[in-house]
């Protein structure tokens, strides 16, 4: 293949719950028919973070008890994600990674964890409630929807710089409150979606194929992989 | 025996007589009309028993089967609760429907339901306790892995003198001193080596210190002879071993334990375990090796869900599926056929499958690509998830045929050029197509397993 893109998965031994790896399966199906090869590698407890090393990276999410222990760790990579992502490094981040780029979030015994706060939301808890169920979203600047399934206790709220991944035509979203689901800041995109997200939403897929590949060689076209149709799946 | 129980035992066991006789049904009823006027019932009802409760998320009912054919080689009376009833209820219907024996004091063999476990040890002291093993369900009923081990604990607190005996490849069930004695079982057929489970494996963070463990071996999943590089923590010494593990086919499985031969009438890695378990706790009530191995090949009824259905011609197994681990195990399981054979997958989400599909990308679909299966077929009511995820896999267009009506799956069965048929269906998916089936004149009408 032309072209090789370094690809994070963070945590992916401790963060991966309801099929979240999916995300990484479907970004290969994707990277493939774009003449693009993925190197992924896991970045996990006590290893190194260095955003030089990386094109694209994927954070999905975790059990309570494995996301308290990557909240410690993560604090030692915060510098380097932070430079990743200011540099328009292109990221997913899913549930419980999603929280931990924000301010805070707050676990299962109501303690107060806080994230990297590379972005601009912070994470409330709800007590005894989940929402759980299908979810249907409709990003305003693409005009595309979403399809996903959340499962989530955490109520998140996005702040100053970060757009709504989209607006909630049915489901609950970031918070059951204001009808936000999920958050873009940069190249970065956050969501509750499992399903897995890019399963279910190929086009997403291609966004960030393609922005880490415009941002890997600036000198190229790649308007053919830009044109790439991505077929319903859902 | 109270008047208040003896007076809720006789109501409880006429209305078993009256479901049964008239309405052909009654396994849960008894137990809750005798639990509402004597909600310690179970305190008189289990008093005459020594019992044996089997608990964990996969393989209770099967492990459950299996020890009680092992127990009876040596001891004539056992009682055991049907399938399904593990919870309060249907135990105390179970007891409510036994027969009282003669002489000598009767085992009882109960799966319980992990949640469940604290309504039984309230009133009965068992004298042991199984622990099958903790796997994340798609289903999320209990939460974690964490959760779900702590709700078998509260229960076996109220019982510190029970042995447990307990599946030492699952780190979690070496994670909390108890006081209770502890045996272990588990697989020591293989060189020591050093490495990390699989990426994608849920429960591998060291208890003692949150590192990461590593394995010497691994069977599937978290299992294995794990060890924390960091702190030391490890495998405990076990007390019952699988020493060689032998043939596996989708229909047989030889191992040996401890030195001695035993063969299984069913396909698996997670039978080979469940075996392991019967065999513990016939170890440890003084059932021999030899009558072990009898009791494995006598009894194949207790295999039963894995019967093959005659369609035209075609040899047609289902196999329910419903978390990744069972998943991953019974694509394994089907990749040790050495005949060719065609590949169904049916995925439904209503509540009895799971609404969340999700589950099915944390399943290796991928080995499916590399075993020359010839036809693929998906179906059911999420077809669209179950499709792409075979694509995705890399199966290719050309061998696979999207059909979401489970009535055409069945025309399409007829056509495939294999003799054999693997259909992984999902629980309602699977009653679906059986209905369909019987319907045909397949099969009987009814569950079947």
């Amino acid at each position: 293949m032309t072209y090789t893109l370094n690809v994070a998965h963070l945590y992916g031994d401790l963060m991966n719950t309801y099929g979240d790896v999916g995300n990484i399966l479907a970004l290969n199906y994707y990277a493939k028919q774009m003449d693009v090869k993925l190197n992924v590698k896991i970045v996990s407890l006590e290893e190194d973070f260095r955003a030089a090393d990386f094109d694209l990276a994927f954070f999905g999410g975790g059990q309570d008890f494995e996301q308290t222990i990557v909240a410690k760790d993560i604090q030692t990579k915060k510098a380097e994600l932070i430079k990743f992502i200011e540099s328009g490094g292109p990221l997913l981040a899913i549930c419980g990674g999603y929280q931990l780029l924000g301010h805070y979030y707050i676990g299962a015994d109501g303690e107060k964890l806080p994230g990297i706060g590379a972005l601009d939301h912070y994470t409330l808890a709800q007590d005894n409630h989940r929402f759980i169920g299908d979810i249907v979203i409709k990003n305003q600047e693409t005009g595309e929807t979403y399809h996903g399934f959340e499962n989530h206790q955490g109520r998140t709220f996005i702040g100053k710089g970060e757009r709504p991944l989209g607006n909630v035509v049915s489901g609950k979203g970031n918070n059951g409150e204001d009808g936000t689901e999920g958050a873009i800041y940069k190249n970065v995109y956050c969501s509750y979606f499992h399903g897995p997200i890019l399963t279910r939403n190929g086009d997403i897929a291609k966004h960030l194929l393609v922005a880490a590949l415009k941002r890997k060689f600036p000198q190229d076209d790649f308007s053919q992989q830009e044109a790439l149709p991505i077929p319903a799946t859902f | 025996m109270s008047l208040r129980s003896g007076v809720a035992t006789f109501a409880g066991k006429s209305s078993y007589w009256f479901l049964h006789t008239f309405l052909h049904g009654g396994s849960s009823l008894p137990g809750k009309i005798t639990l509402k006027l004597d909600p310690h019932i179970l305190r008189s009802l289990g008093a005459k028993y020594d019992v044996i409760v089997i608990t964990g998320t996969n393989g209770k009912t099967l492990t459950t089967a299996l020890t009680v054919s092992v127990l009876h080689e040596k001891y004539p009376s056992i009682l055991t609760n049907p399938t399904g009833s593990n919870m309060e209820q249907g135990i105390v219907t179970t007891f409510l429907n036994a027969q009282r024996p003669k002489t000598g004091r009767p085992l009882a063999v109960l799966e319980v339901d992990e949640a469940n476990v604290i309504k039984v040890t309230k009133y009965i002291q068992p004298k042991a306790f199984v622990f099958t093993n903790i796997f994340r369900d798609q289903m999320d009923r209990y939460g974690e892995i964490y959760t779900t081990y702590q709700k078998i604990l509260d229960g076996v607190a109220l019982a510190p003198d029970a042995t447990i005996i307990a599946n030492g490849d699952s780190p979690i069930f070496n994670s909390k001193q108890l006081p209770n004695p502890i045996q272990y079982y588990g697989f020591d057929n293989q060189p020591d080596r050093d490495f990390k489970a699989k990426p994608n494996t849920d429960g591998v963070l060291c208890p003692h210190c949150q590192h990461i463990l590593h394995y010497h071996s691994l069977t599937y999943s978290n299992q294995g002879k794990y060890f924390c590089p960091n702190c030391g923590f490890e495998r405990p010494e076990l007390t019952y071993r699988l020493t060689k593990l032998g043939e596996q086919t989708p229909t047989s499985s030889q191992f040996d334990v401890d030195g001695h031969a035993f063969e299984i009438h069913v396909g698996g890695t997670y039978n080979i375990y469940n075996a392991l378990a019967a065999y513990s706790v016939g170890r440890f009530l003084g059932v021999e090796p030899q009558q072990i191995a009898h009791a494995f090949t006598a009894n194949e009824r207790v295999f039963g869900r894995q019967e093959v259905i005659d369609v035209d011609g075609k040899q047609v197994t289902i196999i329910l599926v419903k978390n990744p681990v069972g998943l991953d195990q019974v694509l394994h399981m089907i990749g040790t056929d050495k005949q060719a054979f065609s590949f169904v997958g049916l995925l439904n989400a209503n509540y009895a499958d799971g609404i969340d599909t999700s589950w099915i990308w944390d399943g290796d679909f991928e080995q499916l690509a590399d075993l020359n299966i010839p036809t693929f077929i998906t179906g059911g009511e999420r077809y669209k998830d179950i499709t792409f995820r075979l694509k995705v896999a890399g199966v290719p267009d050309d061998k696979h045929i999207v059909e979401p009506s489970l009535e055409k799956v069945v025309d399409r069965i007829k056509e495939v050029p294999t003799d054999r048929v693997y259909v992984l269906a999902t629980y309602t998916a699977m009653l679906q197509l059986r209905k369909i089936l019987a319907s045909k004149g397949y099969i009987k009408e009814g569950l079947g397993v």
